[in-house]
């Protein structure tokens, strides 16, 4: 099959479950995990005569991520009821937001394999809210239903096909949730099902202007799942199209354990939503004030920040890359960078450092053992040569971790890590090494000059490893070669 | 429009209700009268008019993320037709 005359389309409707400490429109508890049916109440229960009532932080969170798309911002929204009925369902309607949703256009950036930075569209974000959580029973012919997760608020933010490639997808998803750990209203944790995508995917011919027909594949939880759909349907599609066919409009279901996507429902019995304005929910009308406050409390965002590392701090796109995936990694190089001028070593420190030993004592950077100004002296005693980068990374800097009120200068000389460069005592250890050794000397001098590396080592050893290398070096060649 | 038997056959399925042929009838006859007063009101012109959605004028009635007003698990399953001690029970549903 020629599979190379066809581009992939791709959309995508990103569900964000937003971390809100109560439900969207009534006040049970939304941590994960809990107990089945403890996170309940007569609301998200769906019983005749309650009122939702609209939590406010979930909208403020709504407007943060507009915000930080350039998207506009409706300062007049409803909210619309969608029509269907489903046992995790109890209202037999979900609470979304169908006419008027919060968030209208903005872009996101996508950093791609090559290194260029792609815009994505975004085509509009609308709050809704999730239903809950269905478990099959495999020994009996019933259905399980756990209603904690039933009501908890959502944001899906729905991309213009812009999308080509699964790799793109990545990039988008890995680049939404960053965003959304960034701007602190999500933990975007796709196992626990905190960030989902639908993708619309369709082919067409390379140059074509006109989009094929679109297939959704629902309920992708995860990016490995995410790439091996759009994988498999693009060649089901371009097979389809080759042997005459043509596309019919589907949902789609992928199933893992085959790799294949399915139709989960066909045109004929498509869902009839029967959307109508939710009566219960007053409109909310968001002034500019408001918006300029939420504005003023916005953070840095990562992609400001990546190119700000390469400008401002000078480092290597990999470095940067490293230092904004999490914000608080940016805030802690940032923060260090207060308290010395030596970037690229501060970077190498947190990379090397900082980061892995934070993971496997599993603290945050917030509550990280040694501070700052530490840090920093550290960082200066392998700049001025008083101690070997080598030594101060094994062995300095798990003493500072194990005593962080000591001065690093302090905890080096009782380690006796500082580098002697004291000339005149050097000068006596380098002559007596040569005096020790004078078949190596004199087939140095006939040209074998890898034995430098051997002096260097004897002169280690006479010094305990205190000898400062570059000075040693200069030293040796000086008497070698004279 | 006229509401015929397929589209009540259509409804009956979106409302998930069991009807009789005389009770089909019947709502044929029902809807169909109450399209005509609908196409009556569609003689006035309103291109100019809001559609009323809300009777109260009042808008911003928020909540602060806080969390109260859970009810426990026991209270919860006790109207269920069906439950375990933690689940709602329901027939297996096999498709989406």
């Amino acid at each position: 099959m020629p599979y190379d005359k066809y581009e992939t389309v791709i959309g995508l409707e990103i569900h964000v479950q937003l971390s809100t400490k109560s439900k969207a429109f009534c006040g049970d508890d939304t941590s994960f995990g809990g107990s089945p049916n403890t996170q309940v109440s007569t609301i998200s229960l769906g019983h005749p005569g309650t009122l939702p009532r609209i939590n406010k932080q979930q909208v403020a969170y709504a407007v943060r991520l507009g915000l930080a798309l350039g998207s506009r911002i409706n300062l007049r929204n409803t909210f619309d009821r969608k029509n269907y009925f489903y046992a995790d369902l109890p209202k037999g309607y979900q609470i979304t937001q169908d006419k008027a949703p919060i968030c209208i256009g903005g872009t996101v950036p996508i950093r791609l394999d090559s290194g260029e930075t792609k815009k994505i569209r975004i085509h509009h974000i609308h709050m809704e809210e999730d239903a809950g959580k269905l478990m099959h029973d495999s020994n009996a012919p019933v259905s399980l239903i756990d209603l904690n997760r039933a009501g908890v608020p959502l944001l899906e933010i729905v991309t213009e096909p812009d999308l080509r490639s699964a790799g793109e997808v990545d990039a988008l998803m890995s680049g939404m949730r960053q965003l959304i750990r960034y701007l602190g209203i999500s933990d975007g944790n796709m196992e626990q099902g905190s960030m989902r995508c639908d993708c619309n995917v369709s082919v067409r011919l390379r140059g074509a202007s006109q989009l094929g027909q679109r297939c959704e594949i629902k309920n992708l939880n995860s990016m490995r799942y995410a790439r091996r759909a759009i994988a498999y349907e693009t060649r089901r599609q371009i097979d389809i199209l080759e042997t005459g066919g043509s596309i019919s409009q589907q949902t789609l279901n992928f199933d893992p354990s085959s790799g294949t996507t399915s139709p989960l429902r066909d045109k004929e019995d498509a869902h009839d939503y029967r959307y109508f304005p939710e009566p219960d929910l007053p409109p909310l009308v968001l002034s500019e004030s408001w918006i300029q406050h939420l504005q003023s409390e916005m953070p840095a965002l990562p992609w400001d920040l990546f190119e700000r590392f390469q400008t401002q701090y000078g480092l290597p796109a990999y470095d940067a890359e490293l230092l904004t995936a999490e914000h608080t990694t940016a805030l802690f190089f940032m923060d260090l960078c207060r308290h010395t001028q030596a970037y690229k070593a501060a970077a190498n420190l947190i990379i090397n450092k900082v980061l892995p030993f934070a993971n496997e004592n599993a603290c945050t950077l917030d509550a990280f053992p040694i501070g700052l100004p530490a840090l920093a002296e550290f960082i200066q005693l392998i700049e001025q040569g008083q101690v070997a980068a080598a030594t101060a990374y094994q062995q300095l800097f798990p003493a500072m971790a194990e005593e962080p009120d000591k001065k690093p200068m302090h905890l080096a000389e009782a380690l006796q890590l500082i580098q002697n460069s004291d000339a005149d005592e050097l000068e006596k250890w380098v002559s007596a090494v040569l005096e020790a050794n004078p078949e190596e000397v004199s087939r140095y001098q006939k040209g074998k000059k890898g034995l430098l590396g051997f002096f260097m080592g004897e002169v280690m050893k006479q010094s305990k490893g205190k000898a400062d290398p570059k000075l040693t070096t200069a030293l040796l060649k000086r008497a070698l070669d004279a | 429009m006229q509401i015929d038997k397929d589209l009540i056959s259509r409804l009956e399925h979106l409302a998930r209700l069991e009807l009789s042929e005389s009770e089909k009838d019947q709502l044929r006859g029902d809807l169909n009268n109450i399209l005509i007063l609908v196409e009556k009101l569609q003689e006035l012109d309103t291109d100019q008019v809001e559609p009323l959605v809300y009777i109260n004028e009042e808008v911003n009635v928020w909540r602060e993320d806080e969390v109260q007003g859970q009810v426990d698990r026991h209270s919860a399953l006790q109207n269920a037709p069906q439950a375990s001690e933690e689940f709602f029970i329901v027939p297996k549903i096999i498709d989406l």
